[in-house]
């Protein structure tokens, strides 16, 4: 479990106003909106893919919100926002979650990974990437990142599940187009067990 | 015939912004300035808007502007009104839009407008409307007529209006019990053909059945979200469509503008199904709302949103009359579909029937048919309309009455299945070329058909095994499309195509037939798609199984008219007859003497200078306006090879076999899948990744339709309880089969230049053909009639509490 | 109906003690919610059909996550993981009855978000309250689901009193069961109810399953020592195999001694709005073996007195079944 150590014990109110520190693409300025007093800080650091991001966070803000609406990250994809399909799947301490369904102010002092963070610096494709393309796993494309996420996040507990295993792995994220099996064969492929 | 390309895998150009992220669907784009748009949707199912008042929204801070009705041109019903005007016909009917400068302003924005509604009695069951004194879902009635005059303004289809459509008490109470409803009540459509008192007389086992399908809702994962901008009265929009350039003049029809004004960019589509071939009334609020407040808009549509006004299947209620001779032979069929068409919509139970017609080819058929309007949501096209839920209904009925005559399922489907001289529908029209009764042989080798039946009814402490068969077929193809491409002056060819991009990759496929032709390598080949400012011809919808067999055609012509225009260039430059110069290596050469030619690249240069047809300054007077302009746009930039595709005869006919065995628990009514084995007779593969997606993805959706997936409305208050993912049981990784097999006659369609067709839709019909067959033998050939079938159906039944299960045939029950 | 899909304007408090979160409970009481995984929460507010002017996420507080092992059996904090209650050693090892459960509730990321003390309080599923509607349980005066025409398939077939939802919970079974605590604490001090107590019929009370008060933090859960390494049995059948919700499920924990069942605590889900000790067949099984002779003796029993709604009648023999499954398994 990670120590919170850095978190201050009941943060007071700081209201953050004005715009102008808006991170990212900026199309959500910060709200007009008078505000009750007494909770948590707006402004906020976070590690978004190995980077730290400034970004003012409204207190009820998800995650998804954040990563598409204030930093441009728009590969985390919003299917539902009711945490019923997993198109929104990032990795919270390499653990997957539901950026919908996850407020961005619980991820302070947390590593998040999205689909767009998992590139080698020099621009290699994942392994998982790289298999989903091989076995031409995605097919509209739309949950794929989802799909990306949990495979990784499995990858990194079990580096050769069986396939059953990845199938309860990745059975929080749905896909409509039905291609489940091509995502597993991938998921085989991924892990060095389908040449 | 071996290709170079051609059913060989290859590395799609999107699908690596698939994997990254980079790929950009429509909730993607931003604009400087964008502001945000929400919607206001009805909360009855009828009913007439007395006022709005949103005053006090608009004052609000951080709202920018709201359209409504007023703002937008409007056409009659039953079309479908992107926003309600007076009327109101289902819930979670759009009323207007606000835009704000962040979602939740836009949304706090909604909390403060005040609609005064007046009630209408409402129906969300078709036969609640059929039957007389029932209550009518359009104040004017319930059905769809031609009446053969003037268009109605707005409408797509010409003469038509919405008229009442009634049947006695009697003969819907008849009808409910599963009974031919008697002579003395009204049709909507129905046809006949051969005898059919005389053939019926002719059988030996004859069974009568009664069956409702439910109309499942697309719940494509990426709703119908939509940016638009405009920018000296042109209007750049960034759209969720499964079709492309085929959308433009309707979209720019909505918008009121000239195609030619309408950027289209639709550069990924996440899933359509059938809800986005073309386009649909919210795209017309998008671009109004833009307009009108001279700002970029995201009209982000939500998930229950997309329930509301993302279309759905439409459902039916019917009664199937089927007669098979001592021999096999399916002698007659008498079937009748009362068609739930939603508000607005098209029911399916012609396509049902042309189903059964083709795949059972009977001596004599009959169909009658009744399309109505009910206060749910309008329906749509979805995979397979019609036939892929007339698959579901028609297969345990097939079985009971296969068994009835002693027969074995496979080997009378066989039997009955179409071949090349098979016809279809009432005008027993012809087929391109059918080898299904091959597919279905090598599908029951592939599944081992003879050991595994005798399984069926195994028992395994509580689960019992049963082995289903199903069959699946869509019309598969059209003819008469543009195609267009560009040998640049670099060398490499431009690839043009106005298809869509809905997931399946066949925009890619497809153009690999021009880059066959042409035999050039695929590296130097680059598609052009997804921005209809980068100049695309006019293409065929996304839909339909159809991008496969008809876009084959029109690539296939857009490279013989530019194999044509090279070997013309040479014969201008080295001598003699066009026909005497080949092509090769990417080089257009004289035969006699190969070193006299030119490279591709020599030859486009060639083209710019010549000019007129050669490099698109002039071109065929029968392309579309839409390829004429992109001919425009790539005038002198290369040689230009387009040209209008002919005409094919008949119909294209895709069809898929499915063999399914499940071990099912008789305590809990669910089972697990085991084996799946599917073979489709869908011409050759010219992409077999491709076709393996299509055909694991249709047996993904087979087990939706015949055993999950929900669209209930509570007949109370017309709310629908199915408006998110869970509610709506779309199949998870865990419902669906565990092994799947796939196979190919892999025979080609002798009207596809490459022989391919399509095979999107039929590869769901023959797998919830295959499952409901399986349930079915699972309990030893008990008739569920009614699709999906689920595990508190199986549990009663196991329970002898069936008359739960049949509910006079009403189509809305969990 | 606008499909509300933003949360609107509310403040968050992220404390890291116990104490300032019973401080901040008791002062925002109604005003306030409690969050764990949030996954039961942010759906609500959302959908602007519950608004909270404040959520308090206790998942800054170190000290109720995680398994203790104690003098009698073990507590488990209640902020721990439905995954880590699904994988931990101890409870796998001893009570796998609770961490099968676990193991079934909706999907991985759920699973890992979602915490136990979440999964136990969570609200009805009842689709016509999800849906806004002015029901009893959302304080109106009518039930939409238990009429005749009403879309009720997944509604309660005992105990009704005014609202027919039931239990939607995967672990509250199991601990039943199990004859857990929970551990209940207020800025006034701490109480330990029974779990069977601490769910509540809407005879009890219509607009909460559970005891908790306003101002209360269901902080640990413990399980005592009498049913480890018993016999145990738990199904759920849902039309899904994920994300799903039980339309019936059982949890069975039995004692076997000499060849017979000596003791046992066997409890539906999803047939009323509390998990459903099936006591009479507790009884009728008692010195007998776990066979299927005695599953033939009790059969129906499970399900006697049960009142059905127009569309839930299955709900009986779909019980009666899983008995007689854990009696044969």
């Amino acid at each position: 479990m990670t120590p919170r150590l850095t978190r201050r014990r009941f943060i007071k109110s700081v209201i953050f106003s004005g715009a102008a520190l808006s991170s990212g693409a900026g199309f959500y300025l910060a709200s007009a909106q008078t505000r009750p007093s007494g909770g948590v800080e707006r402004l906020v650091s976070l590690s978004i893919n190995g980077r730290t991001r400034r970004v003012d966070v409204m207190p009820q803000e998800t995650l998804a919100h954040t990563l598409r609406y204030k930093l441009g990250l728009t590969g985390t994809k919003i299917g539902c926002n009711r945490g019923e399909c997993g198109s929104c799947t990032v990795t919270i301490n390499d653990v997957t979650h539901y950026a919908c369904s996850t407020l961005t102010h619980s991820v302070k002092g947390k590593e998040v990974v999205t689909v767009e963070g998992l590139r080698a610096a020099d621009g290699t494709l994942h392994a998982v990437q790289q298999a989903f393309i091989d076995e031409l796993s995605p097919q509209c494309g739309f949950c794929t990142p989802g799909q990306i996420m949990s495979a990784v996040a499995l990858l990194k507990t079990n580096p050769r599940p069986t396939r059953d295993e990845a199938r309860q792995a990745l059975s929080g994220n749905l896909c409509r187009c039905g291609a489940y099996d091509h995502y597993l064969n991938g998921v085989m492929r991924a892990s060095g067990q389908l040449s | 015939m071996t290709y170079k390309l051609l059913g060989k895998n290859f590395t799609p150009p999107d699908i690596e912004g698939k994997v990254t992220g980079e790929a950009r669907y429509a909730e993607d784009f931003r604009k400087e300035g964008m502001v945000f748009a929400r919607l206001l949707t009805s909360p009855l199912p009828a009913g007439r808007i007395v006022s709005i008042d949103y005053s006090e929204a608009l004052a609000m801070e951080g709202v920018v502007g709201i359209l409504t009705t007023e703002d937008l041109p409007q056409p009659a019903a039953p079309a479908n009104p992107s926003l309600a005007s007076d009327e109101i016909t289902y819930l979670g009917q759009p009323i207007l839009a606000v835009a704000a400068v962040t979602e939740q302003i836009a949304e706090n924005a909604l909390e403060k407008i005040r609609i005064e509604f007046e009630r209408r009695p409402f129906v969300v069951d078709p036969l609640d409307t059929l039957v007389e004194g029932g209550p009518n879902p359009y104040p004017k009635g319930n059905t769809l007529v031609r009446n053969g005059g003037a268009a109605a303004a707005g409408t797509t289809q010409s003469g038509t209006d919405v008229a009442e459509i009634k049947w006695s008490r009697d003969a819907v109470n008849a009808f409910r019990a599963g009974r031919d409803p008697g002579p003395n009540v009204p049709w909507g459509n129905e046809w006949e053909f051969g005898e059919l008192e005389a053939e019926f007389a002719q059988c030996t086992a004859i069974v009568e059945e009664p069956f409702v399908t439910i109309g499942q809702s697309h719940h494509a994962l990426e709703a119908r979200t939509g940016m638009a901008y405009w920018e000296n009265g042109r209007c750049f929009f960034y759209g969720s469509l499964q079709s492309h350039t085929i959308g433009i003049p309707a979209l720019a029809g909505m918008l009121g503008i000239d195609p030619a004004n309408l950027v289209f960019i639709n550069e990924n589509t996440g899933g359509g199904f059938g809800g986005k071939i073309f386009p649909y009334p919210i795209m017309a609020v998008t671009g109004h709302l833009a307009r009108k407040v001279n700002r970029p808009v995201q009209l982000r549509i939500t998930r229950e949103e997309e329930f509301y006004i993302g279309h759905a299947r439409a459902g039916m209620q019917g009664w199937l009359k089927m007669g098979i001779r001592a021999d096999g032979k399916v002698g007659a069929i008498d079937m009748i579909v009362i068609g739930d068409a939603g508000s607005g919509g098209g029911a399916s139970g012609p396509g049902a029937a042309n189903f059964v017609s083709l795949m059972t080819q009977p001596n004599a058929m009959r169909f009658r048919g009744v399309s109505l309007y009910t206060n749910t949501t309008p329906r749509a096209a979805q995979r397979g309309p019609g036939e892929n839920e007339m698959a579901t209904a028609l297969s345990p009925i097939y079985d009971k009455a296969i068994k009835m005559a002693g027969l074995d399922p496979v080997q009378v489907r066989i039997q009955n299945a179409p071949d090349s001289s098979g016809t279809i529908g009432p005008q027993r029209g012809t087929l391109t070329g059918s080898w299904f009764p091959q597919a279905i042989a090598q599908g029951a080798e592939m599944f081992n058909w003879e050991e595994r039946k005798q399984l069926s009814g195994r028992r395994n402490g509580t689960k019992v095994t049963g082995v289903g068969v199903g069959m699946g077929y869509h019309s598969a193809g059209a003819s008469g499309y543009d195609g267009l491409l560009r040998i640049g002056t670099d060398g490499k060819i431009y690839l043009h195509t106005g298809v869509g991009n809905l997931g399946t990759y066949s925009y890619a496929a497809v153009v690999r037939a021009a880059a066959e032709a042409l035999k050039v390598e695929w590296e130097d080949c680059e598609i052009v798609r997804g921005d209809s400012s980068l100049h695309l011809p006019w293409s065929t919808f996304q839909a339909g199984s159809n991008t496969m067999f008809t876009e084959v055609r029109t690539n296939n012509a857009a490279a013989q008219d530019a194999i044509r225009k090279l070997k013309q260039i040479a014969a201008t430059d080295f001598g003699g007859d066009a026909a005497e110069y080949d092509i090769d290596g990417q080089r257009v050469f004289k035969i006699s003497d190969p070193a006299q030619g030119l490279t591709y690249a020599q030859a486009a240069q060639r083209a710019v200078e010549l000019g007129g047809e050669y490099s698109g300054q002039t071109y065929p007077e029968d392309l579309n306006a839409i390829t004429s302009r992109s001919v425009q746009g790539l005038a002198g930039t290369g040689l230009i090879g387009v040209a209008k595709d002919t005409r094919h005869s008949g119909t294209v006919p895709s069809m898929t076999v499915g063999f399914m065995q499940i071990e099912l628990d008789t305590m809990t009514g669910k089972y697990d899948i085991i084996d799946y084995a599917c073979v489709a007779d869908c011409g050759t593969i010219i992409h077999p990744l491709g076709f393996s997606q299509s055909m694991h993805g249709g047996g993904v959706w087979g087990v939706g339709l015949a055993g999950y997936e929900r669209l209930v409305y509570d007949p109370q208050n017309g709310l629908p309880a199915n408006v998110g993912l869970y509610q709506a049981k779309i199949p998870t990784y865990l419902d669906v089969p565990k092994n799947t097999q796939h196979g190919a006659t892999n025979i080609p369609d002798p009207q596809s230049p490459v022989g391919s067709r399509g095979v999107g839709e039929p590869s769901q019909g023959c797998a919830c053909a295959a499952l409901a067959s399986a349930i079915s033998d699972a309990m030893g050939g008990h008739q569920f009639n009614r699709a999906p079938i689920t595990a508190d159906m199986i549990v009663n039944h196991v329970a002898q509490l069936d008359h739960f299960n049949a509910r006079n045939l009403q189509t809305n029950t969990f | 109906m606008p499909a509300f899909d933003n949360m609107p304007d509310m403040e968050l408090y992220q404390p890291v003690q116990i104490d300032d979160a019973l401080a901040l409970a008791a002062r925002l009481a109604e005003r306030g919610w409690l969050v764990g995984g949030g996954q039961d929460t942010y759906g609500w507010i959302k959908d602007r059909n519950k608004r909270p002017e404040a959520l308090i996420d206790l998942n800054g507080i170190e000290s109720l996550r995680g398994v203790r092992e104690t003098e009698n059996g073990i507590e488990i904090g209640a902020l721990t993981t439905l995954t880590e209650v699904a994988t931990n050693p101890i409870i796998t090892q001893r009570y796998a009855l609770l961490s099968k459960a676990a193991s079934v509730v909706a999907s991985p990321q759920i699973r890992n978000a979602g915490t136990l003390a979440g999964n136990l309080a969570q609200d009805v599923r009842c689709w016509y309250y999800r849906r806004g509607l002015d029901c009893y349980r959302a304080g109106g005066n009518l039930c939409y689901a238990d009429t005749p025409e009403a879309q009720n398939r997944e509604h309660a077939i005992f105990n009704a009193s005014r609202c027919v939802a039931v239990t939607p919970s995967d672990t509250a079974p199991a601990l039943v069961a199990l004859e857990a605590q929970m551990v209940i604490t207020s800025t006034s001090g701490q109480r330990v109810v029974a779990a069977e107590d601490f769910f509540v019929g809407p005879d009890v009370n219509i607009e909460s399953t559970t005891v908790l008060r306003d101002g209360e933090i269901l902080t640990a859960v413990r399980i005592p020592a009498k049913w480890a390494n018993a016999e145990f049995y738990y199904e759920k059948v849902a039309d899904r195999n994920v994300w799903d919700f039980a339309l019936v499920s059982i949890a069975g924990a039995m004692r076997i001694e000499g060849g017979n069942i000596v003791e046992s605590s066997l409890v539906c889900g999803a047939v009323q709005c509390t998990p459903r000790r099936l006591t009479s067949v507790e009884r009728a099984i008692q010195g007998r073996p776990r066979n299927e002779a005695t599953a033939t003796m009790v059969a129906g029993m499970a399900s006697q007195g049960a009142r059905p709604l127009n569309q839930n009648a299955f709900k009986m023999p779909l019980m009666d079944n899983l008995v007689t499954k854990l009696l044969t398994a």
